[in-house]
């Protein structure tokens, strides 16, 4: 018998050692459940906003927007002040006096600039490198690494260290990006850009510390590439300048910040550590929050959360003439929530981000297995466009109270941009006869296209990925397509990465898409339908398109440069139509914000977490921020105070 | 006995290496480019290609050839010999920093979390698994040993039928409906237990419980089969005649030879138990290896893909042969 019970006794044995290794940490001041895993906080590697969200807080760009202004103006950061040359195409950013990072050593201008260089050096892989080529001469320094990379490769031209040390000359040389001394870097852009301070305020150009980062980098000698190698982002490695500094990051565990001593908002931060526990889980992050392990779930995509959207309409049910009287003071819904009583329904915030869930139409002459495509023709396009009952797919499908879309860009998201009408669709018509003029209408642009009858139309294939509900909104299209047009529609359903693959290749007909603006310009949603973009997955060519978006590029005056974007816009939604829009993504936030202050509602969405503010909890202000109402105004005013 | 083990050991590289040659190219023909965010920006093709070479992706024969290099030691022999690392420690050490953390055997970096290296996944993820597996393997067998003892003492009675309906539950409710209501009932409802948290003892009783449910119901099945079979013996009706106390012959001598089947069973189950579990890990928030399993395939995540493999692999293996040892120690008539 003793024997039968050894292995059980060594099993809990270890099982004992194992479990004495483990302590959990005190709780932190502030506790949110990002929208996933932090991939990297290597700045000029990243790109998702749960990255982005983190690198904000760890470190500090040279200027950041005012997310609690109707107009997201830009407010200094790192440099103190800046001056714009009239011409719109020199800048001088004055950096505050004692910089320090976080290890106490100083920080210079030339440490933005060593970031900028990785940025553009294509080795490093940045997502966001064609965004910083806006800096003159940065991208022919990126292509001229790259065409000395591919002669280094034949065996001709130098190579290795002599190849790096070029290369560090050549940066010198081209680009425009100048520190004469260690408060002034002086930038030339070129062409006028006046979402220029807007990128800069987005982490991926946010300065790192060029001792460390370094260490990590190595020219490979038959090469000449720079192979970049990950963790300096370790904690008790990583040296950063923003207001928090990393002090755990345990894998697939949690993320805990601490106040930064060396950096200026130390002694003025109403909440001293941040804790970001990973939740995979769409349920168990709800239940986090209930049970009080979390104080703020950043993305709730829970399978019921169309029904906790709907207690929460119930609740505002409930207090519907206190809503409607603060909704028409002009407070944003965060602040609404917070004037109406505490209540668990109440929790829950919709709000409408920058960003359009559409439909892709691939515009190529030919589909990929050499058919000719039907949605070549616009006129195709647009009879499929005009069908789609989008109001029911917001309401019934989606269920999270997104905004119906007849536009790519979220309409009121950017200042002084106004947004096109676009087109109606059949969820616009009120009476029967209307439904049916407009049916009428698109069945003679059928006709038009060639196909008389559209039930012979060779069959419309709709690809999309798997999970997310896409297959539910994807059926509610075919449904309408079949229905009131009856074009025959086929469904093709596969793994995401096989998804991209066959959007990038354009093997595809009809495909689910959508996008989110990086930076505060209509350009940021534009751009993806030029010729030759890379993402430009609808192959859609149109030099008449591409031809406005190059005079707004060299538009000098602010108001006529976005009146040239509106009419490229306009274009897109009203005639082309490569895409059809469907809805306006919201992001649905759980917190309560008769607890929490500082997370706002902007459509932007960017969130500065090291404003969070526990109100009632006797440390920092305790009054709670809102975005006040946009006012008219003239033009982008690119200063304002410091929080 | 000294001969078994080392020859198994001297199989288990062989083994394992034929299991990484077929995983290898069966994982570089996934469809999908690995390097890509699933959604949202695709960055300039010119940059795409800077990515492929920064992780030696360009072809298969240069991805296996350096991969191979990293993970045999090779390279970390070759960059140690030329004195590469001593300058680059130095370097650091020269600008005030901690030198760089490397491995002998670098199974390369992860491609999902950048910033992570592979070896450091398995480092933080395998022993959370490990202890919950444990902890589930005994729950399993208190529980399964227990279940499987009462339904033999009297085959066919009300006991046995109840026990044995209890293990059919067990094996056929899938985890993820067992979990979701531990949860509901002892973590929200009752608040007992934590949610979405792990570093305490208290945070690993319910998903050791999911998981320990299907082992424990099959431990159970094993447990009755075998003690029905020896209860009906002949070495038994002698343990009786002889007089010996009813605990004594069922606990001493009839499950005694009944718990070899477990044991055999035990083997396997504690690799598969210790590598994590996809679901259990899902709903518990646990941050062991077992979500890899799925999320690694999903993502193309090459290096991490390959590296959980060996583990796993090495693991199926050694837990074999430490079972078989304690077969033969167990029972000696077996050699």
């Amino acid at each position: 018998m003793v024997r039968v019970l050894v292995p059980i006794l060594l099993l809990m044995l270890a099982l004992g050692l194992a479990l004495a290794g483990d302590r959990p940490a005190p709780r932190a001041d502030f506790t949110f459940i990002n929208k996933g895993d932090v991939a990297t906080l290597d700045l000029q590697r990243m790109s998702w906003i749960q990255d982005l969200r983190v690198g904000r807080l760890v470190f500090e760009g040279l200027v950041q927007q005012n997310t609690f202004d109707p107009d997201y103006t830009i407010i200094p950061a790192a440099a103190e002040s800046w001056t714009v040359s009239p011409d719109g195409l020199h800048y001088t950013f004055r950096l505050r006096d004692n910089l320090k990072w976080s290890n106490g050593e100083p920080l210079r201008a030339s440490d933005f600039r060593f970031a900028w260089r990785r940025l553009l050096l294509p080795d490093t892989g940045a997502d966001y490198m064609r965004q910083l080529q806006l800096i003159k001469g940065g991208e022919d320094f990126s292509r001229w690494r790259l065409e000395s990379l591919k002669l280094a490769a034949r065996g001709e031209g130098p190579t290795g260290a002599e190849l790096w040390a070029l290369t560090l000359a050549k940066f010198d040389q081209l680009v425009h990006a100048r520190a004469p001394d260690d408060r002034t870097l002086l930038v030339t852009l070129e062409h006028p850009a006046p979402y220029f301070l807007d990128l800069l305020a987005m982490p991926p150009f946010f300065p790192v510390y060029p001792p460390l980062v370094s260490q990590y980098e190595r020219v490979d000698p038959a090469t000449g590439r720079l192979i970049i190698e990950s963790g300096w982002t370790k904690p008790g490695r990583i040296v950063s300048n923003g207001p928090f500094i990393l002090s755990t990051w345990r894998f697939k565990r949690d993320m805990r910040l601490e106040a930064n001593p060396h950096h200026r908002l130390f002694d003025s931060l109403a909440i001293r550590s941040i804790s970001i526990p990973t939740v995979d889980d769409a349920n168990a992050m709800v239940l986090a929050y209930r049970s009080g392990a979390a104080d703020w779930v950043t993305d709730v995509v829970a399978p019921y959360r169309g029904d906790m959207y709907q207690q929460k309409l119930d609740f505002i049910r409930e207090h519907q003439a206190e809503y409607d009287a603060l909704k028409s003071q002009g407070l944003d819904e965060i602040e609404i929530a917070r004037r109406l009583p505490d209540d668990p329904r109440n929790h829950l915030h919709i709000l409408p981000v920058f960003g359009t869930q559409f439909y892709n139409f691939n515009c190529s002459p030919r589909l990929a297995d050499g058919r000719p495509n039907p949605l070549a023709d616009k006129r195709v396009r647009r009879a499929l466009s005009l069908v789609i009952d989008k109001a029911a797919i917001a309401r019934d499908v989606r269920r999270v109270g997104e905004p119906v879309a007849r536009v790519l860009i979220p309409p009121d998201s950017l200042a002084g941009y106004t947004a096109p009408a676009g087109l109606r669709c059949i969820s616009d018509c009120s009476t029967p006869a209307e439904r049916e003029a407009l049916i009428a209408e698109a069945k003679q642009l059928l006709a038009d296209a060639g196909f008389p009858d559209p039930s012979k139309m060779p069959a419309i294939s709709i690809l999309f990925n798997k999970d997310g509900g896409h297959d539910l909104v994807a059926q509610a299209i075919a449904s309408d397509w079949q229905r009131h047009l009856g074009v025959p529609v086929t469904l093709d359903m596969t793994e995401i990465k096989i998804f991209r693959e066959h959007l990038k290749n354009k093997n595809y007909m009809v495909s689910r898409a959508g996008w989110y603006g990086d930076y505060g310009d209509p350009t940021t949603f534009l751009d993806i339908n030029r010729i030759g973009d890379e993402n430009n997955d609808r192959n859609f060519q149109s030099p008449a398109y591409d031809d406005i978006l190059r005079r707004a590029t060299s538009e000098p005056d602010p108001a006529a440069r976005l009146a040239l974007l509106r009419q490229a816009e306009t274009m897109l939604v009203e005639d082309e139509l490569p895409f059809v829009p469907l809805f306006h993504y919201c992001n649905i936030f759980l917190f309560n914000a008769h607890k929490v202050s500082g997370i706002n509602a902007h459509p932007r969405q960017t969130q500065n977490v090291y404003l969070v503010d526990i109100l009632g909890d006797g440390k920092g202000p305790d009054i709670p921020r809102s975005t006040p109402p946009r006012v008219a105004h003239t033009a982008p005013q690119p200063r304002g105070e410091n929080p | 006995m000294k001969g078994i083990i080392l020859r198994r050991l001297l199989q288990l590289p062989l083994i394992v290496g034929a299991v990484f040659l077929i995983t290898l190219a069966l994982a570089w023909g996934i469809p999908g480019n690995p390097l890509e965010n699933p959604d949202g920006r695709r960055p300039p093709p010119e940059i795409a290609e800077a990515m492929k070479a920064q992780y030696n992706m360009d072809s298969f024969g240069s991805f296996a050839t350096s991969y191979i290099d990293r993970a045999t030691g090779a390279r970390w022999l070759r960059a140690r010999l030329s004195g590469e690392h001593a300058e680059r420690d130095a370097a650091a050490i020269a600008a005030g920093l901690a030198p760089p953390q490397r491995y002998v055997f670098d199974l390369g970096p992860s491609l999902q979390y950048r910033d992570r290296t592979v070896n450091e996944i398995i480092a933080s993820s395998l022993p959370v698994s490990a202890t919950l597996g444990l902890a589930a393997i005994l729950i399993a067998l208190l529980i399964g040993i227990a279940v499987g003892v009462v339904g033999a003492i009297r085959p066919n009675s009300l006991a046995d039928a109840a026990t044995l309906t209890l293990a059919l539950v067990g094996i056929s409710t899938p985890t993820f409906v067992a979990g979701s209501l531990l949860l509901l009932l002892f973590s929200v409802l009752l608040p007992i237990f934590p949610v979405a948290s792990w570093g305490s003892p208290r945070d690993i009783v319910l998903p050791a419980i999911t998981l320990s449910l299907p082992f424990a119901a099959y431990i159970a099945r094993l447990t009755r089969v075998g003690m029905i079979e020896a209860l009906g013996s002949d070495y038994i009706r002698t343990a009786r005649a002889k007089g010996l106390p009813e605990r004594t012959v069922i606990l001493k001598h009839a499950l005694k030879n009944a718990f070899l089947p477990v044991l055999s069973y035990l083997g396997p189950a504690t690799a598969l138990a210790m590598t994590g579990s996809f679901v259990v890990e899902r709903i518990f928030t646990v941050p062991g290896l077992g979500q890899h399993f799925v999320s690694a395939v999903q993502n193309k995540d090459l290096f991490l893909i390959m590296g959980i493999v060996v583990v796993f692999s090495t693991m199926l293996i050694l837990f074999n042969l430490a079972v078989d040892v304690l077969y033969r120690w167990v029972d000696p008539r077996i050699s």
